[in-house]
């Protein structure tokens, strides 16, 4: 699918502080987690790719359009501010109105597309409360309905999940998941993994300013070659399940896990190492109870990248 | 919570929108920025402070009623006190601080990403911020100057020709805060502490600078106001409205409606290219 969002050589500094260097990415329509920690660059980059911020070097396109200047393509755009920041004394009706007439909607059409907006994000009982006595949890939910409001195309979402309840969470995750099914596209940052896991499987690694891999989660992780992949196998026959597989070259290293049917291979090569496995099912000389892969989620992967493991 | 329903009838017609967004951006942010602006903390002070020329027009006015046998002249009091208190002192703390705010205040109150990521166009947002200012101080200080002088001129009401002396005060007041909120605009746009140095400019150079014999002292715009504004030269106060070398009426008219149009474009160009620091 054509990538909707392109950066190349993408840099940015502070002063002598890196942002970001040398940033390429291809972002197309659907969910993508941009996954970070904390200082990693991720606010610079949505910054960059919302016109807040100039490159220093480099440039970010939306459709084949450079961002600064074309007001125009905001129209398209729906962003989602990491700051915890809303107008002063406004109550949350009036903070979704008057950014929608930012918009350029009529007040009459505003008004209409408030209440909507409230209803969805289920805050039109507290519509005219000041947002200062909302909880987190809801002014979190009122960001996210004044990023959603004008049903952009893209939407661009800086850790929306901080700070939220379990519930909370969950209702959020819930309403960015039925908007990227929309076939629009999301960019959603976060620090922490199981939210960016929750979201979608499509993420960007960021730390210290760089990339350090895109694409399905499954993918980067068997770019990584110096690590090898760790598989749970249960059988009842582990113990001669070890003795044939200690034979193959991709097989580096087998454990076996607290029960003697659970066996713990580490392999450099997992498409041959389930080809071998099986055959030897195939060939009745083991039965298989379950399969796993341990280390195959997003806390894994990251380790791996940026050194931890 | 219920699912997303894309709506396929709000259409974006983008060509016809794309020449009016700049207008159209101006109006919704006056509009914005007008609606934030009359409830703020900082324009409810100001409204306050805007009292104290009709506190002082209204402790004269007692004053005279129990010392009746004094002579009282309210054109006068009101062109060598209030007007002096409302252009020296209250148009400048006014200005500045709308000023200074329009460019800064969304930066520091973190709601700078929800204008500017918005089909407006920047300059926009400083016009509109700029625009709603002005009005806002207009009818803050207009309030104040209107009230005083027809305390003071209550015995004059019914003389038409007095109101000549208001509606020329009420133009000047207008030029003067278009000038100074400009200037400020400029300011707060352009470097950082503008307040501070805003404070340096309106009671160090633009008094300092009116002392100095030649053309050094149309380096401040009060030389300019004091050009047009009808205050006296002689009298108890005059020392306050000392100008050496007066500019023509006209000319100073000009140099006000040039400063305001130089120092907004000025503002403009910087808040195109204005962005937050890496801590905000």
């Amino acid at each position: 699918m054509k990538p909707r969002i392109v950066t190349e050589h993408l840099s940015r500094w502070y002063g002598n502080v890196l942002g970001l260097s040398d940033v390429n990415l291809e972002i197309g329509p659907g969910i993508t987690g941009l996954l970070g920690p904390n200082g990693a660059g991720k606010s610079t980059l949505l910054k960059l790719i919302t016109g807040q911020i100039r490159p220093s070097l480099g440039r970010v396109t939306i459709d084949g359009q450079p961002v600064r200047g074309r007001t125009d393509l905001f129209f398209r755009l729906g962003y989602c501010p990491e700051q915890d920041a809303f107008f002063d004394g406004f109550t949350g009706w009036e903070f979704l109105y008057w950014l929608l007439r930012l918009h350029h909607f009529s007040g009459e059409k505003a008004a209409e597309k408030t209440e909507e907006m409230l209803r969805l994000v289920e805050l039109e009982a507290d519509a005219y409360r000041p947002i200062r006595s909302y909880s987190r949890g809801m002014r979190q939910r009122l960001k996210l309905a004044q990023a959603l409001a004008h049903e952009p195309e893209i939407l661009i979402l800086d850790e929306p999940l901080n700070g939220l309840d379990p519930l909370s969470k969950r209702k959020m995750i819930r309403l960015i998941r039925d908007f990227g099914q929309e076939g629009r596209l999301v960019l959603v940052s976060s620090h922490i993994l199981p939210e960016i896991e929750a979201l979608t499987r499509q993420i960007i690694l960021i730390h210290q300013g760089k990339v350090f891999a895109q694409g399905d989660i499954h993918e980067i992780r068997d770019l990584i070659e110096r690590h090898p992949h760790v598989v749970s196998v249960k059988s009842r026959n582990a113990r001669r399940l070890a003795a044939w597989l200690i034979q193959q070259p991709y097989v580096v290293k087998i454990y076996f896990g607290e029960n003697d049917d659970n066996l713990f291979v580490e392999t450099r090569d997992r498409d041959k190492f389930f080809n071998f496995l099986l055959e030897l099912v195939a060939a009745g000389e083991i039965e298989l109870e379950e399969i796993t892969s341990p280390d195959d989620n997003l806390q894994a992967v990251f380790d791996y990248l940026i050194g931890k493991a | 919570m219920k699912k997303i329903q894309v709506r396929h009838d709000i259409q974006y017609d983008n060509s016809r929108m794309k020449g009016s967004l700049f207008l159209s951006g101006i109006r919704i942010v006056f509009q914005l920025s007008f609606f934030q602006g009359k409830r703020s903390k900082k324009s409810r002070l100001f409204a306050l402070l805007s009292f104290s020329p009709i506190a002082l027009a209204l402790f004269l006015r007692i004053h005279q009623t129990l010392s009746p046998e004094r002579s009282f002249d309210g054109l006068y009091f009101f062109n060598n006190a209030i007007l002096i208190f409302i252009f020296q002192f209250l148009i400048l703390v006014l200005t500045l601080f709308y000023g200074t705010s329009i460019s800064t205040e969304d930066l520091e109150a973190g709601t700078w990403a929800y204008l500017v990521t918005r089909p407006i166009p920047r300059a926009s947002i400083v016009i509109g911020k700029y625009l709603s200012s002005l009005i806002l101080a207009a009818a803050i200080i207009g309030t104040g100057l209107i009230v005083s002088f027809l305390i003071l001129n209550l015995e004059s009401l019914a003389r038409i020709s007095i109101y000549g002396y208001l509606i020329k005060d009420l133009a000047v007041l207008w030029l003067a805060l278009m000038a100074y909120t400009s200037f400020f605009t400029f300011l707060g746009a352009s470097i950082r502490r503008s307040v501070f140095f805003g404070l340096i400019f309106s009671f160090g150079w633009e008094n300092v600078i009116q002392y100095f014999p030649g053309s050094t002292q149309r380096l401040a715009i009060i030389h300019y106001i004091k050009s047009i504004i009808p205050l006296p030269s002689s009298g108890r106060f005059s020392f306050l409205t000392f100008q050496l070398e007066p500019t023509k009426p006209a000319y100073a008219v000009l140099a006000l409606l040039g400063i305001s149009l130089f120092f907004l474009v000025l503002a403009c160009l910087i808040f195109i290219y204005k962005e937050p620091r890496a801590e905000d």
